[in-house]
């Protein structure tokens, strides 16, 4: 085991009084009796003792009437039952996801016609096929009742084809008169969605002047032009890179980045493993190279402002300011291109004190060392950062290799400039302008004020936000698991975007009322199909096209095939010369704006999944707060010590816009900065997304793009406190070791059972007689049979695992785990079934110690010191089906058992709430229902059992609890149950891979393997065998049926 | 008698004799025609009303030419070819939507046949509703605890009698000696008296009642939930025994689902329409419950044609099985083997209502878990399992394994 000292918390490190007192008990706050009766409270009435034995006697007596009745159920049978439909078997059918930059080809689980699951689809190109939290968490968007139900005027419903009359005569007149028609749209990978943006193009694109100039810059002549009607607009845009390779590639393209190639891969604050561009693809491929028993280890630097989950996973972090990050990309450029023997730019890093400098000069080391497999990624919005990195990349011959310009990422596209937008708006010169899937009015403050300047207003969202709360019309676009559409991820993938359910409300897909406005009257089914025909099947012969129609609507995907001719992508070098452009601009205290990898840019706000889901660096849900390092907290303001203390608020004020956030410390947070998370503070939507503080104003627009980081910022103390929900306190692991990690170094040069230096070495204990044996070889118990049948186990490869948290949505969602809301996980109630625990690394050690000579008293003492810029771990928790469990020995009424199978059975309906079980798991994975959250009106709006539409997003196969049993994870045991039933009904043994729990479904870097383990042939089984393999807390004797892969650092 | 008596007997009886000839010879051919008019017509056509093709009755008035009737029968495709003349023929094509009648391969003979069935058909044999009463017949009453009141009575007037005749003769026995009359005693204070005198027996009694009253109780209790014999009403008063019993119709005929999914389910409408396009009138209720399968399906009879409105049936569900208990038909009938009827007893015999056969309690579940073999033979899931099974119990020589050696009464089987 690694020496280095684990804590979870600033608190548990500290010690806290209050942290150990909160430590011995499971469960931290107990709901009051007056809360469990009745909202009113019940010492204000004055019922007497005699009272209450009539009521009890009344209420006895009706209970046993009410039992005697027979309930009636109604059950309603299809009138014509769809063929396909078999109630009680679910039916999967291929479909995609694209919105908002992120890209997703899908499955989607419907039972009796109800989409009610999503997973990767295993046709996409394998490499790239994976879900993230937000993909599988959106399929309760679907059921959200705030969506639009009709088109409306000026709030007032009104029917289509009244809607279409009025807008087509109001666009005409505008045309007629020559004036300006805008959509904006969000960017979009979807030929359709382009065509039909075109087609509007080509009906209402209004002349513009443009004055000719000689060479003398004096006026010729006047030219009129067709000016777009299109502005594409994303609150997250990547403008940066788009221009550069603009500038020097000639194309404003996102080229593909292939993390499975590289080497060495530098990250200057992009990051790529947690919300970046295509960022499951780009995790796929990185864990890939992760594994070390592979032919070779990637190494990974990253330098970076906030901490993020690729910081977190890198082997080398440097926390830099936003400012100096163009420094970083100068030094890089300057110092490969001294190695390749030419001049490169030269800059220095202006706050070092992280050792940066000599993080670069091994990033460069490891670049040139590995060149033409290596990779360099930036984040940055500046286009001459963007050139620098570009010049890098080239230096090192990566282009062709591990950046492929010849195949572009298509999801996010060229932003035009808003500033000129609103200018225009300010001049009264647009007349009309429609939104599609685009709310610039939430994300861009200066649009909000000049949108009212514009006459005809239209908005195609599904769902109110900000912009259509102003708009004259609203007409709705379908749920994208409503719609058909088509979407071309990468060049050259195509890929169909199916509906799963008819349309919920009177909706229609944005494309069709666009078209339709344009003069064509089609259905957009209809459109796409002659689309394809047309453009990506026009090779194909009429007899096999319909064919090959029906197989990529039934597949999802569709690979065009590689055309012959290629088109040459030259590059022009002109790195230099954006060095010399790069002014960086250095602050006392500077910001760097992110976005979560939850709710993202704000969207999806509405979605309680996605909100529960806490940040996987600072563990908190429900809102944003200023992130920062605790050195810099020191002084200035509290660090929490406890769950029931207050985080202390502070006013931000950047680029003139003030916010009141709490403050969170995040070690590794570099220090003079601060982070804020975007996309939260909606105010037009439902109860859910309606948290925290809108950010987004204090953007600096700089040449029309937002720039997400800023060193014009101030701060004070607001003199306010706020209850932060976190869930970083509880569930500890009482300080034990349970993380193992060791160096790439150590795990090839020595052996895992050394006795002195072994990494992974068994856990031993004397015997009665003295004899020294491994831990799993000792019981108290005696041994439940594992060798008949099937036994289920799970393994968790901790070097593949990025932390990202699509587990804990897929298995929420599979299991009908409760939303809690903010109020409850402040009270430390959260149901969660998967946890990921995070947890900081100090980077002190017995061996640093010893070369230092710090003396083995004052080396435990600093292990047990906060590094302002620690190591990060992540480990996914969840019941570990202990084949000796301690839950099951203490329960008094047998609700928890072991099944054959070795399965920790929870069964609900015999739970009596003695929560023993909890208080006796040494993995604290156990959840206490403390309320109906499926009926009591304190969850209403946040829990979706409550909502007759959202309801429908649960899964028929899992029971929802009720108040007073204990939950857990079950393994996905119904899952487990009817995985072994297609197997009985065919005949066969089960497979390895008939049965996959939901979250190692949802695990896009197979880092969650879950299999029979009796079936020598499983990769779970292959996993448990490994010298990685260890058990967690395994020298208390549970003998778990989970078992974690030892992180192997590439350091 | 009479010369006249005798006179009227002969004539009547040679006349009666002669009408029975009659009779018998007339009904002979039309039960021959109804024969061939449900062999070769009735799927098309009916005496009444409109089916797939007109109703029959009054066709030979509707067609002058006999002769063309016969060939129109026979071959009307061939007819309409041949006289394209005729106007009521081609009419009477169009009518029913250029519907083909199938060239039909009967003699001029069995068309008469026919024609004369469709002409004199026979009167209905049994009115429906005496039918409906038989089936409906609830079962004797039980008498048997009012008997056991009146024994009891007259046991108790009895005993009151002898206690009466005991009494008096100690009276007399009293008098005869001598001895003062004692006060007679109120019955509360006889029962005292006899309690404090018999305190064995009063203890006995005692806690025989309590214990009575425990198992009265705790049956009772037991019960509550239970809903064994349920059977509600229902929006259409279908009887399984015509159709699974009667008409011997596969249960998976319209459950087929219980051999795919966890639901056995309700049949959608179109399955009931498969077969009652063409029946549109039952033996029992006569066209009112098939009525509202119309109704439901959107079906119009009359113009044999789907109306598109339709109106989803709104059945009572019989068997409800708690949320927290997962029961899956598939697992059972497919997996396991079972027939239907080992759980629902013997739908076959049941008419309307529906009722729930079994208890439906874990109890029950488990019960049958313990005893049920399960059918490993010729199943390759089985066959690892069944080696490690024998190997287990080689000692027991136990070699056919219930569920429950397979892990069938563990709690996660049924509840998550």
């Amino acid at each position: 085991m690694s020496d280095k000292k684990y804590w979870n918390s600033l608190d548990q490190l500290e010690e806290t009084p209050q942290f150990l007192e909160e430590a011995q008990k499971e469960f931290s706050e107990a709901v009051p009796v007056e809360d469990f009766l009745s909202k009113s409270n019940l010492t204000d009435t004055s019922s007497s003792r005699r009272d209450f034995l009539k009521f009890m006697g009344f209420s006895l007596g009706a209970a046993t009437l009410a039992a005697c009745e027979t309930p009636v159920v109604k059950s309603i049978p299809y009138v014509v039952k769809p063929e396909v439909v078999t109630p009680g078997v679910p039916n999967w059918y291929a479909s995609s996801y694209g919105r908002g930059g992120d890209f997703a080809s899908i499955l989607v689980k419907t039972r009796e016609g109800r989409p009610i699951f999503i997973k990767p689809n295993k046709a996409y190109p394998g490499a790239m096929s994976g879900v993230t939290a937000r993909v599988n968490a959106s399929v309760i968007e679907l059921y959200d009742d705030n969506r639009f139900q009709s088109a409306q005027k000026s709030g007032a419903s009104l029917s289509w084809s009244d809607a279409d009359k009025d807008i087509k005569s109001q666009l005409a007149a505008i045309k007629s008169k020559g004036g300006v028609i805008k959509v904006v749209a969000e960017s979009t990978s979807s030929p359709s969605t382009k065509a039909a943006l075109a087609k509007f193009d080509e009906m209402y694109s209004s002349d513009v002047d443009v004055e000719i100039f000689d060479e003398n810059g004096d006026v010729t002549g006047i030219q009129t032009l067709k000016e777009s009607c299109v502005v594409t607009y994303d609150p997250i845009n990547y403008n940066g890179i788009l221009k550069a390779n603009k500038a020097d590639f000639g194309q404003a393209i996102i080229p593909t980045y292939d993390f499975s190639k590289a080497k060495t891969v530098v990250s200057l604050d992009a990051d790529f493993i947690g919300d970046w561009l295509d960022n499951v693809t780009y995790s796929k491929g990185y864990t890939q190279r992760r594994n070390p028993d592979g032919d070779w280890m990637s190494k990974h630097f990253q330098f970076e402002t906030n901490m993020t989950l690729s910081g977190a996973n890198a082997d080398v972090r440097g926390a830099i300011k936003p400012s100096d990050l163009a420094n970083v990309a100068k030094m890089l450029h300057g110092a490969i291109a001294k190695l390749a023997g030419g001049s490169g730019a030269t800059g220095s890093i202006v706050s070092d004190d992280n050792e940066v400098s000599k993080k670069i000069e091994m990033a460069v080391k490891s670049l040139w060392s590995s060149r033409g497999k290596s990779l360099v990624v930036c984040g940055s919005n500046d286009v001459n950062i963007q050139q620098v990195v570009n010049g890098i990349n080239n230096m090192l011959g990566n282009f062709g290799n591990t950046v492929r310009m010849d195949r572009a990422y298509n999801a996010v596209q060229l932003n035009h400039s808003m500033t000129d937008l609103t200018k225009s708006m300010n001049d009264v010169k647009v007349d009309a302008i429609i939104f599609m899937d685009a709310n610039p009015v939430y994300s861009n403050a200066s649009f909000a004020a000049s949108i009212a300047k514009v006459g005809l207003k239209i908005s195609l969202s599904d769902r109110p936000d900000e912009t259509s709360a102003l708009c004259d019309f609203v007409c709705p676009n379908h749920f994208y698991l409503e719609a058909w559409n088509d979407h071309q991820p990468y060049d050259g993938v195509f890929t169909m975007q199916q509906p799963v359910i008819r349309p919920l409300f009177k909706t229609r897909a944005s494309q069709e009322s666009l078209l339709n406005w344009s003069g064509v009257e089609t259905s957009y089914y209809d459109y796409i199909k002659s689309n394809w025909y047309s453009t990506a099947f026009a090779a194909i012969d009429a007899v096999s096209v319909e064919n090959k129609w029906n197989q990529a609507v039934q597949s999802g995907v569709y690979i065009a095939p590689k055309s012959k001719d290629r088109v040459e992508i030259v590059y022009t070098d002109n790195s230099i010369n954006a060095a010399g452009n790069l002014t960086s601009k250095s602050a006392e205290l500077e910001v760097k704006f992110y976005t979560k990898h939850s709710v993202g840019n704000g969207a999806q706000a509405n979605n309680p999944h996605l909100q529960e889901m806490p940040d996987p660096i600072s563990k908190v849900s429900w809102d944003n707060y200023v992130t920062m390092n605790p050195s810099d907290m020191e002084g200035k303001y509290e660090a929490r010590t406890a769950q029931a203390t207050p985080a202390d608020m502070v006013s931000v004020t950047v680029n003139g816009y003030t916010m009141e956030l709490p403050v969170v410390a995040v070690p590794g947070q570099k220090l003079g900065t601060i982070g804020i998370a975007l996309g939260y503070g909606r105010t037009v939507t439902g109860k859910v997304g309606q948290t925290g503080v809108n950010a987004y104003p204090a953007l600096e627009i700089t040449d029309g793009n937002a720039s997400y980081s800023s060193s014009n910022v101030t701060i004070a103390d607001a003199g306010k406190t706020y209850q932060i929900a976190s869930v970083q306190t509880h569930h500890t692991m009482m300080g034990r070791k349970i993380v193992n990690e060791t160096s790439l170094a150590t795990f090839k040069s020595i052996d895992k059972n050394d006795k002195s230096n072994g990494w992974n070495k068994d856990n031993v204990l004397p015997d009665a007689f003295g004899d020294v044996k491994p831990i799993k070889e000792l019981n108290l118990w005696e041994d439940h049979a594992i060798d008949l049948g099937h036994r289920w186990g799970m393994s968790i490869d901790l070097n593949s695992c990025t932390g990202c948290g699509a587990c804990i949505t897929a298995c929420h969602i599979e299991n009908n785990v409760p939303v809690v809301g903010k109020d409850e996980i402040r009270r430390t109630r959260s149901m969660f079934w998967l946890r990921v625990d995070r947890y900081f690394t100090s980077d002190m050690n017995k061996e640093k110690g010893k070369e230092e000579g710090v003396g083995i008293v004052s080396t435990y003492k600093q292990m047990e010191n906060a590094s302002a810029y620690p190591q990060v771990v992540f480990q996914p928790i969840m019941c570990q089906h202990c084949n000796h469990a301690p839950c099951e020995t203490v329960c008094p009424v047998a609700a928890t058992t072991h099944s054959e199978e070795g399965l920790n059975q929870m069964t609900y309906n015999r739970c009596v709430g003695t929560r023993y079980c909890a208080n006796n798991c040494p993995y604290k994975v156990r959840r206490f229902n403390w309320f109906n959250y499926n009926k009591d009106t304190k969850f209403t709006g946040i829990n979706p059992a409550q909502n007759e539409l959202q309801r429908m997003v649960l899964n028929p196969d899992v029971v929802v609890r009720s108040r007073g049993v204990i939950e857990k994870c079950s393994f996905c045991v119904q899952k487990i149950q009817s995985g072994k039933l297609v197997a009985k009904k065919e005949g066969r043994p089960v497979q390895d891979g008939d049965v996959v729990s939901a979250c190692s479904e949802a695990c896009s870097t197979n880092a969650i393997q879950f299999g029979d383990l009796n079936d020598g042939k499983s990769k779970v089984k292959g996993n448990f065998d490994d010298d990685r393999s260890y058990h967690l807390i395994e020298e208390v004797g549970t003998q778990p049926n989970v078992a974690y892969m030892t992180k192997v650092r590439n350091t | 008698m009479s010369k006249f008596q005798r006179m009227f007997r002969v004539v009547t009886y040679s006349l009666s004799v002669v009408l029975f000839t009659f009779l018998l010879s007339n009904s002979a051919a039309a039960q021959d025609g109804e024969k061939l008019f449900k062999a070769n017509c009735s799927s098309c056509h009916k005496l009444n009303k409109k089916l797939i093709g007109p109703a029959l009755s009054g066709v030979q008035e509707r067609w002058e030419d006999q002769e063309a009737l016969y060939a129109w029968i026979k071959n009307s495709q061939d007819y309409l070819k041949k006289n394209p003349g005729d106007s009521y023929a081609q009419e009477l094509f169009l009518e029913y939507n250029k519907s083909v009648m199938t060239a039909q391969a009967v003699s001029d003979a069995e068309i008469g046949a026919i024609l004369d069935y469709i002409a004199n058909p026979p009167a209905d044999k049994a009115p429906p509703a005496q039918l409906a009463v038989n089936e409906n017949a609830a079962p004797a009453e039980d008498n048997s605890t009012y008997w056991l009141f009146g024994i009891v009575i007259i046991l108790v007037i009895v005993a009151r009698i002898l206690s009466g005749v005991r009494s008096s003769l100690a009276t007399v026995k009293l008098l005869s000696e001598g001895k003062e009359i004692l006060k007679p005693k109120s019955f509360i204070e006889g029962l005292k008296h006899w309690t404090i005198n018999n305190k064995r027996y009063t203890v006995l009694i005692v806690v025989l009642i309590l214990a009575s009253f425990s198992v009265k109780g705790w049956y009772a209790l037991k019960s509550i939930g239970v809903y064994q014999g349920y059977a509600p009403e229902q929006p259409i008063k279908f009887s399984h025994k015509i159709h699974a019993g009667v008409n011997a119709i596969e249960c998976a005929y319209c459950h087929h689902s219980a051999y795919k999914g966890k639901n056995a389910g309700i049949p959608s409408v179109n399955v009931c329409m498969n077969c009652h396009e063409g029946i549109s009138e039952g033996k029992v209720d006569g066209t009112v419950e098939i009525a509202k399968i119309y109704e439901a399906a959107g079906w119009d009879a009359e113009d044999q044609s789907y109306t598109g409105v339709e109106k989803p049936i709104k059945w009572i569900r019989i068997h409800n099985l708690p949320d927290f208990a997962y029961f899956n038909h598939s697992q059972h009938v497919v997996v396991g083997k079972q027939k239907c009827e080992t759980c629902h007893g013997e739908v076959s015999e049941y008419g309307y209502p529906m009722k729930q056969y079994s208890e439906l309690t874990m109890g029950w579940c488990i019960n049958c878990h313990r005893e049920t073999t399960v059918a490993m033979e010729g199943n390759e899931y089985y066959t690892k399992i069944h080696n490690e099974l024998l190997e287990r119990y080689k000692d027991e020589k136990i070699d056919a394994f219930t569920v429950e050696h397979i892990g069938g009464l563990e709690c996660g089987k049924c509840h998550y």
